[in-house]
């Protein structure tokens, strides 16, 4: 017993110790505010994703305001892993000030984190700026970054489109015209057939991000929908014939041999070498792959079916502001302004492919008209931009649950363990289930 | 009165580690059996109590099936790559073969250098199913590559083999150390004997080195199941529809991808189970072969 109170004392004694020198290291930290504001950035720019732009941009920014300091943080694993940072800081306290925010986590983020509301901070510290979002984007364009109820989250940043990227060499050797791209889904299945049967090597890839975004518009370009509202729940609809005539198209190009099924680095990775006729994914990767591969990327519009209207989703990210006091808010504002103006827009797009959001961005930038000009790739992807629609995000606290079911369900189908129909009918339970 | 003091002094040496072990170690996993029954998105002020939700939904759905197997299957080709095939080139390294002997050690020992992040990237070619080197290996001799990292089973040889190739070397240069120690003079009079290279391995080796064999085989298991959250997490996210899952990453995957973290607690406590039986079936039935010198 005496041995026990003993051990017990000097046990307490550490913890005393060690607890006392936890505050003491705390009080060094924080210091009054210095005359320099410091604004945190996070973004997903990897070096091959326009990381060199986003440090460009922010020592240009710096340069040109004195008063400000901006710090940008690369958080890898795109925006899964900048949520999950973000989730991270914010519980420890230690917030961001400017984020790059994924389109599809546009729901889970306005739910769950204490963003700053753009319009009533403005509307109190910078009201000579009340009107900049209006001004400056499209109604469409501006409503990506709002919630259901219409709640203004954050300033679109980076938009980007799927297309289709062709390696005419290959096309040539098949017989097929590189000029003259499929431009339906039956067209674009005829053409990967003929590529497996004249070269042997295989025709098609569809994108196997870890999100569903591709795969969402070639199902609502069918005339399918992801979701849709019952008396004022929202819950999902991807179980349609529509939806399961779209994925088995991609299913049976997998089982006769002219479709790939990889994860999405193989995919690439055997594109670049020579290995596969048509990718499907992102504008974003135009930079990236016009200059990694062997042969002279062409890009073609999103295939449509025939005639039904051709839907896509809008990629990319938008910027949303976390600063609490005052002087940051305003820092903040102050950077988000310079983003999104004409030039830095420019670079950004130049540097990542990524379509810019804001009006008449050709009209005020001589380098991007250039750029529209001398890339025709570019020009095929702006075509689409009247066709954008919503990337689905699921709400509630099993929202990023659902989207797994989602890829989880896209092996499924494309390995050929279910068909379309059935796997596409049972997961939409489960998500509804769990929504 | 000798023996108190002795006491009083062992105890006061060992606090720091003891405290550091109980504040860091213990605590985290007390709270986590306490997170286990709540429902909380880690950022959310208000945690929900839900009792044994968590529990009873993990038990309910067909997912822990899936994914014990896969612990399972990836524990068997972990065990194979990193524990046997180790223990006998070892055996060859140290007693069959005396020349170039510092090359082997060296060259099989490097790949333990590389991060495992690499290893991942390296492999992702190495297996990619249209232009790696394995596809075109197999092609030439009329065969098509499997989609490796797509199908179910053969992901989690992929995925073993990637951590295989980084941890051999490490648990080769243990082994080796073990086998280098057996005294030489036994083997001598062993093959006065007549006695064959099998029977040396058996009667001789395998007893002698069974202590090390004990901790390369414990680490193999234990190490492996965590190494597999690189490999996992960069090329497959648990899929292909959770093919690549296991009890190690779904806790990732709930409290870092759903940020579900009362769910993810409770896989963390069944996998705390897991590991404790691993641990005493490991006491009750290995410890008792092992042939322990002093």
């Amino acid at each position: 017993m005496k041995k026990f109170s003993k051990l017990c004392a000097v046990l307490c004694a550490g913890a005393l110790a060690l607890s006392l020198s936890g505050c003491g290291g705390e009080q060094n930290t924080t210091k009054t505010s210095d005359k320099k504001v410091q604004i945190e950035y996070w973004h997903v720019a990897a070096e091959s994703f326009g990381g060199a732009t986003v440090k460009e941009l922010v020592a240009d920014f710096n340069k040109k305001h004195p008063n400000i300091e901006v710090v940008e943080k690369y958080n890898p694993d795109m925006y899964k892993g900048l949520t999950q940072n973000l989730q991270a800081a914010i519980a420890s306290g230690k917030n961001p000030d400017v984020v790059q925010m994924g389109w599809s986590y546009l729901n889970y983020a306005a739910e769950n984190f204490k963003y700053t509301d753009l319009n009533s901070m403005l509307a109190k510290e910078v009201p000579g700026d009340k009107d900049f979002l209006a001004k400056n984007f499209l109604p469409n364009v501006l409503a990506l970054a709002q919630t259901d109820d219409g709640k203004q989250i954050g300033v679109p940043y980076s938009i980007s489109v799927p297309v289709l990227f062709i390696n005419p060499e290959l096309f040539a050797k098949a017989g097929l015209d590189p000029k003259n791209p499929p431009k339906t889904w039956k067209e674009l299945a005829a053409a990967a057939k003929q590529i497996k049967e004249k070269t042997g090597d295989v025709g098609f890839f569809m994108q196997e991000y870890a999100d569903n975004w591709a795969q969402q518009a070639i199902i609502e370009s069918n005339g399918g929908s992801m979701l849709k509202k019952v008396d004022g729940k929202v819950k999902a609809s991807f179980a349609t014939p529509e939806a399961a005539e779209a994925y088995q198209l991609l299913a049976d190009m997998v089982q006769n041999g002219s479709g790939l099924h990889a994860t999405n680095e193989e995919g690439f990775q055997a594109f670049l070498s020579g290995k596969v006729g048509m990718v499907c994914t992102t504008i974003g990767k135009r930079a990236n792959f016009e200059k990694s591969a062997k042969f002279p990327v062409l890009v073609a519009r999103f295939p449509i079916f025939e005639g039904k209207t051709l839907k896509v989703p809008a990629g990319g990210n938008f910027l949303m502001m976390f600063s609490k006091d005052s002087a940051k808010q305003k820092a903040a504002w102050e950077f988000i302004k310079y983003l999104e103006s004409p030039e830095a827009m420019s670079k950004w797009s130049t540097g990542t492919g990524y379509l810019p959001p804001v009006k008449d961005i050709e009209k005020n930038s001589p380098t991007f008209k250039e750029l529209v000009q001398n890339n025709k790739n570019v020009q095929v992807a702006l075509s689409t931009m009247p066709n954008l629609v919503k990337w689905a995000s699921f709400p509630g606290a099993n929202g990023l649950q659902a989207e797994q079911m989602l890829i989880d369900v896209r092996d499924v189908i494309l390995s050929g363990k279910d068909s379309a129909k059935n796997a596409l009918t049972q997961t939409e339970e489960k998500i509804n289930k769990l929504l | 009165m000798v023996m108190k003091k002795n006491t009083w002094q062992a105890t006061l040496f060992l606090l720091p580690a003891a405290l550091l072990f109980l504040i860091f170690f213990y605590r985290p996993l007390l709270e986590n059996v306490y997170l286990s029954f709540f429902q909380w998105n880690m950022i959310s002020p208000t945690m929900k109590f839900v009792g044994g939700a968590n529990y009873q939904n993990i038990f309910a759905s067909a997912e822990l099936v899936k994914i014990l197997w896969n612990t399972l299957f990836l524990v068997l080709v972990l065990l194979i790559l990193n524990f046997l095939l180790p223990y006998i080139y070892s055996y060859i390294l140290g007693h069959l073969i005396t020349r170039f002997n510092f090359f082997y050690r060296s060259a099989l020992f490097l790949p333990s250098c590389i991060s495992l992040a690499v290893a991942s990237i390296i492999f992702l070619w190495f297996y990619n199913p249209l232009a790696g080197p394995l596809s075109v290996i197999l092609n030439s001799i009329g065969m098509e590559s499997p989609r490796w990292f797509k199908e179910n089973g053969l992901v989690i040889i992929a995925v073993g083999s990637i951590i295989g190739w980084k941890t051999f070397g490490y648990n080769l240069i243990v082994m080796l150390a073990a086998m280098v120690a057996v005294p030489k003079e036994l083997i001598e009079a062993a093959k006065l004997e007549n006695a064959s290279n099998w029977i040396i391995f058996k009667r001789i080796i395998i007893p002698m080195t069974s202590p090390t064999a004990l901790y390369v085989f414990t680490i193999t298991v234990v190490f492996g199941l965590q190494y597999m959250l690189v490999p996992v997490n960069m090329l497959t996210q648990g899929g292909p529809d959770q093919g690549s899952s296991n009890l190690v990453y779904i806790v990732y995957q709930y409290a870092f991808v759903f940020f579900q973290t009362g769910k993810s607690a409770a896989f963390a406590v069944l996998t705390m189970l897991f590991y404790m039986a691993f641990l005493v079936a490991k006491n009750k039935f290995l410890d008792k072969k092992v042939h322990y010198e002093n």
